[in-house]
């Protein structure tokens, strides 16, 4: 176990090291654009000169790179934003607790709702429920995100005003808050999440159903509950944890989107908006909070496999 | 009043378009504390007939009709609460293969506990306690311990005994085991089926005991059922079934035996065609089209169950043999049909294959960075030659290095050690373009055909592959040998757009065989080629061999767990024990007066189909399992399990040396051998 988990950190901190290269590179393919965003259009080039010289950018691309390595392995410091005059770490403290909250709400419901779902549906396997069950998660599946999300935002809060429109909701506790605020996004995310993972569980379960030792349980005298229960549905649980670790990158871009939607200041908002005015330093520190996020997840859905499944051995 | 009564069962399977007729009326009864055998091909309805008395039939399985018995009580009336009290309680079952029977996320001291729990309404620590007790009686080694693994972690054959264990921790009075060994070991069977025949005596339990084999059945069973396309065609006890069969199935079955074959050297009887299709199952006797007896009226009315004077029942016209009690002498006629005619004996030319102290490791790693911690030892230090036109068959429980020595031969692994030759040339010495070359002169031949070809190619497609990979010929030619290599197999050229699934079991290892044959190697290597396979279709697809073996002087190296087949393809048998040829020689001699204590040991074990042979095997075969080949024993690897050890099999390795003139050579310090 420990050589496993010594062995992970270290694949985790190659991984974390090639995505800052990946980004850095893509990102300062166009030199100018921050300079020319913050100075606007009455730069003269002098100007441009003299804050790209301020700002470092002048640079050769891999002391530019090595400078931001420096300070964040030193001082664990992400480095100061272009355009707002605070720290990538301050930003990033600020707006990441909305957004966990939120992929954590969903993340929670998606699993609680999809799980009794399948299962239902395998039991009842090609009988009317079943099938209404399946067209809906095909109509789920086959909507986009951010669709969704504006049709509910629409339906719920301007049409119907079932939900009342609050200003931004900017820190944690502003989310936590108000729980009624977090309904319409965290349903966007739940909606489109249980319409994948409950035709994944009914899947896994058929897939355990039709197994010798279901049959086996069946001849010790056990009823139909309790092959389900004890012996079906634990099986069917493990592919089910692969499947979470390994789509929480989708969950995370899920919740961006979101974000965007119904007005919370997170790390989706702040991400797009570094993006679209060129502050490059935020773009890359919320990339390697979401790279950190999906290692992190996908470490403990592996741990999780492996706890539940005593064939695996984690080395 | 008999404990368990079947009258008239009928069980039929819907699929999409048809149905089965997977039960077709059949009748038995099991007394209480009896063994009854059940045999019969694959697909017979053996395992259906069991799942039935359990009501456990597959998806479209119908409610069986007819009335079941247990006790005076009809199981098929119960209701489903009703009967899961009877599952697992009164009756118990074991299946075919112990991993996949058993729940891998859950210890089975937690599955046996189960049983325990549900029927008798015991608490958890009450129902583990119970648990351990039950694996300590099938003689589960420190079942304290085992009560607390997964089943992963354990062998076969202590998987089986946790099966057993589970389907005995409520003493049912009826055990209903379905080819309870079939997945095992040959030592480890014998194991298996000595502990249920000690079980039902301790516990006055009856036994069913399906199985195909026929030689599990005749040292276990009572009484024998035969089944044929869902129905019993014959009923008696063991003795006179085997000493005096009366149904011309029954009788076929035993001739095509190989174990029948080898004394007299003839070809083996096999039984022409197939089963009927059990959808449309016909209305006359089902086996007309088979049988070798068959006159009008067997293909216009259905046979009716028959009772002879000495109480052997059977279903047919003109039995075969007479009614005769056992133990009276029965005068032996071969029916003038089986077919008497020697085997050509092929010519034994000059030694093809020579290998010379093979050796091959498999590292072990571990850690971050695949440190090497050890190796396991899977061939160590083997020799033998092969001749032109000869057939080396090499024996040996499963994990003993036999597939790894094929696996050498055909160039599928690297060896670590050891050389190998051809015709004389050194394989490692020669350049890669003329070691191809020679590759084409040494062929494989799989156990299971269809895991070893693509489902999605038609089979032309797949015997062909070896002669477009050696670019032999031209694509005309290429055809052209196709067509003639299924004529050889006995396949006919239509078969060639077929896929692999559309083909039986016995044809497909017949296609198998045309891929091995069609670059026309020297040297067939052939893994388990008949291992799969029913016994009837076994001998049609051996006297193929062997016919194409005269043909084309082909050698072969034959390998497989069942002693009586290589003994009856084989000019010399070598036995393989822990990576190490710990007996070599002629075929009978091997037999007949083994030298090695592990080749004794193995022929006391592999079952043979003759009660009375059975019960005067007076060892109990090998016990224990094999040990592990990452440290095996020192000295001598089968000291162990060997009853004849001593002090100095462990400190010297024994080498191969010669006994008598015949080329009979072994490895022990302590040789059986007067
Ligand atoms: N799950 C199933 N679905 C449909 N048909 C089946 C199923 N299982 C068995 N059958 C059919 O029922 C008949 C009897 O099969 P059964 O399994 O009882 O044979 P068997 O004698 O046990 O054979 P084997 O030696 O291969 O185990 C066969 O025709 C088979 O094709
Ligand atoms: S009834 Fe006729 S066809 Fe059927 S087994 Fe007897 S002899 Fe053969
Ligand atoms: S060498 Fe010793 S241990 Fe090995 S088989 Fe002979 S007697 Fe048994
Ligand atoms: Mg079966």
């Amino acid at each position: 176990m420990t050589t496993y988990l010594i062995r992970r950190f270290f694949q985790s901190i190659v991984t974390l090291f090639i995505v800052s290269i990946a980004t850095f590179g893509m990102m300062h393919l166009m030199p100018n654009g921050v300079v020319r965003g913050m100075l606007g259009q009455r730069a003269t080039p002098q100007t441009i000169a003299e804050l790209t010289h301020r700002l470092g950018l002048d640079q050769p691309l891999y002391v530019q790179y090595w400078r931001w390595l420096d300070r964040l392995v030193v001082h664990f410091d992400l480095g100061t934003s272009y355009q707002k005059s605070q720290t990538v770490n301050a930003l990033l403290k600020e707006d990441m607790g909305q957004s966990m909250y939120i992929v954590g709400l969903a993340l929670f419901f998606t699993i609680v709702i999809s799980v009794p779902v399948g299962v239902l549906q395998a039991t009842r396997r090609n009988s009317v429920t079943d099938y209404t069950i399946t067209t809906f998660s095909f109509i789920g599946y086959a909507i986009p995100v951010f669709f969704l999300g504006v049709v509910l935002r629409d339906l719920f809060q301007v049409q119907f005003h079932l939900i009342p429109i609050a200003k931004q909701i900017d820190s944690f506790h502003a989310a936590f808050s108000q729980p009624d605020q977090m309904i319409l996004p965290v349903a966007t995310l739940v909606i489109s999440g249980v319409a994948g993972y409950s035709r994944y569980m009914r899947s896994s379960m058929l897939d355990e159903i039709t197994q010798d030792y279901v049959r086996t349980a069946i001849a010790k005298g056990a009823t139909k509950r309790r092959v389900l229960y004890r012996h079906v549905l634990r099986n069917a649980m493990i592919p089910m944890i692969t499947l979470v670790g390994l789509s929480l990158p989708t969950l995370v871009g899920g919740a961006l989107l979101v974000e965007q939607i119904f007005n919370i200041q997170g790390i989706g908002v702040l991400t797009i908006n570094a993006a679209l005015s060129s502050d490059f330093v935020i773009v890359l520190g919320t990339t390697m909070l979401t790279a950190i996020v999906t290692i992190l997840g996908s470490l403990v859905a592996d741990i999780s496999y492996a706890a539940l499944d005593p064939r695996v051995r984690l080395t | 009043m008999a404990l368990l009564e079947v009258e008239n069962l009928h069980t039929q399977i819907k699929l999409k378009k048809s149905t089965v007729q997977a039960v077709d009326g059949i009748s038995f009864t099991v007394e209480a504390g009896e063994t009854i055998g059940i045999v019969g091909e694959s697909g017979s309805g053996k395992t259906m007939t069991a799942m039935s008395i359990m009501r456990l039939l597959p998806n479209g399985g119908s409610s069986p009709e007819g009335s079941i018995f247990l006790d005076g009580r009809d199981l098929l009336q119960l209701d489903d609460e009703q009967m899961a009290k009877v599952r697992g309680n009164d009756v118990g079952m074991i299946f075919q293969d112990p991993m996949t029977s058993l729940n891998p996320t859950m210890t089975i001291g937690k599955q046996i506990a189960e049983s325990v729990r549900i029927h008798r309404g015991a608490g958890k620590q009450e129902g583990l306690d119970r648990a351990v007790e039950v694996l300590s009686l099938v003689g589960m080694p420190s079942p304290q311990q085992r009560a607390r693994d997964y089943p992963h972690q354990l062998s076969g054959g202590m998987r089986q005994r946790a099966m057993i264990a589970m389907a005995l921790a409520n003493e049912p009075k009826l055990l209903i085991a379905d080819e309870p060994t079939t997945a095992l070991d040959v030592t480890v069977q014998k194991q298996i089926l000595e502990l249920i025949d000690g079980l039902r005596e301790r516990l006055g339990m009856a036994v069913i005991l399906v199985t195909h084999d026929l030689g599990v059945i005749a040292g276990r069973a009572d009484r024998v059922n035969v089944m044929y396309a869902g129905r019993i065609v014959e009923n008696t006890t063991t003795e006179m079934l085997y000493a005096n069969p009366r149904h011309p199935y029954t009788e076929a079955l035993f001739d095509s035996l190989p174990e029948r074959g080898a004394d007299s050297g003839t070809r083996l009887y096999s039984i022409p065609g197939m089963p009927p299709d059990l959808t449309k199952p016909p209305a006359a006797c089902r086996f007309a089209a088979r049988c070798r007896y068959a006159q009008d009226d067997c293909r216009a009315q259905d046979p009716p169950y028959r009772v002879d004077e000495v109480g052997h029942e059977f279903a047919c016209f003109h039995p075969v043999g007479a009614a005769l009690r056992s133990g009276e002498e029965v005068e032996v006629t071969l029916s003038e049909v089986t077919s008497t005619e020697e085997l050509p004996t092929p010519e034994l030319g000059e030694v093809l294959l020579e290998v010379t102290d093979l050796v091959k490791d498999y590292p072990i790693t571990k850690g971050f960075l695949r440190r090497q911690i050890g190796s396991v030892s899977a061939v160590a230090g083997v020799s033998f030659s092969i001749r032109k036109g000869e057939t080396v068959g090499l024996v040996g429980e499963s994990g003993c290095g036999k597939t790894t020595v094929a696996k050498l031969i055909v160039g599928l692994e690297d060896t670590t050690a050891g050389a190998m030759s051809l015709e004389g040339a050194d394989l490692a010495a020669l350049k890669s373009g003329e070691r191809r070359k020679k590759s084409r002169d040494v062929q494989l031949m799989f156990q299971d055909s269809y895991a070893a070809m693509d489902p999605r190619m038609r089979v032309r497609t797949v015997v062909r592959e070896p002669l477009d990979i050696q670019k032999v010929g031209d694509k005309e030619s290429r055809e052209a040998r196709i067509k003639e290599l299924f004529e050889q197999v006995g396949l006919p050229a239509s078969a060639l757009e077929r896929y692999p699934h559309e083909f039986s079991g016995g044809q497909r290892q017949r296609v198998g065989f045309a891929r091995a044959l069609a670059p026309a190697p020297k040297l067939i290597v052939a893994d388990e080629p008949v291992s799969a396979l029913d016994v009837s279709i076994q001998s049609q697809v051996l006297n193929l061999m062997k016919d194409l073996q005269a043909e084309h002087g082909l050698s072969y190296l034959f390998i497989s767990h069942d002693l009586s087949v290589v003994r009856y393809v084989s000019d010399r048998i070598g036995v393989m024990y822990l990576g190490k040829l710990v007996e070599i020689g002629p075929a009978e001699a091997v037999y007949s007066k083994p030298i090695h204590h592990y080749t004794r040991g193995l022929l006391d074990t592999i079952p043979v189909a003759d009660p009375e042979v059975e019960k005067a095997k007076a060892s109990s075969g090998i016990v224990g399992e094999l040990p592990s080949a990452i440290n095996p024993p020192s000295g001598c690897r089968f000291r162990t399990r060997c009853p004849a050890a001593q002090d100095i099999c462990a400190q010297t390795e024994p080498p191969l040396v010669p006994y008598g003139t015949d080329g009979h050579l072994a490895a022990c310090h302590f040789p059986i051998w007067e």
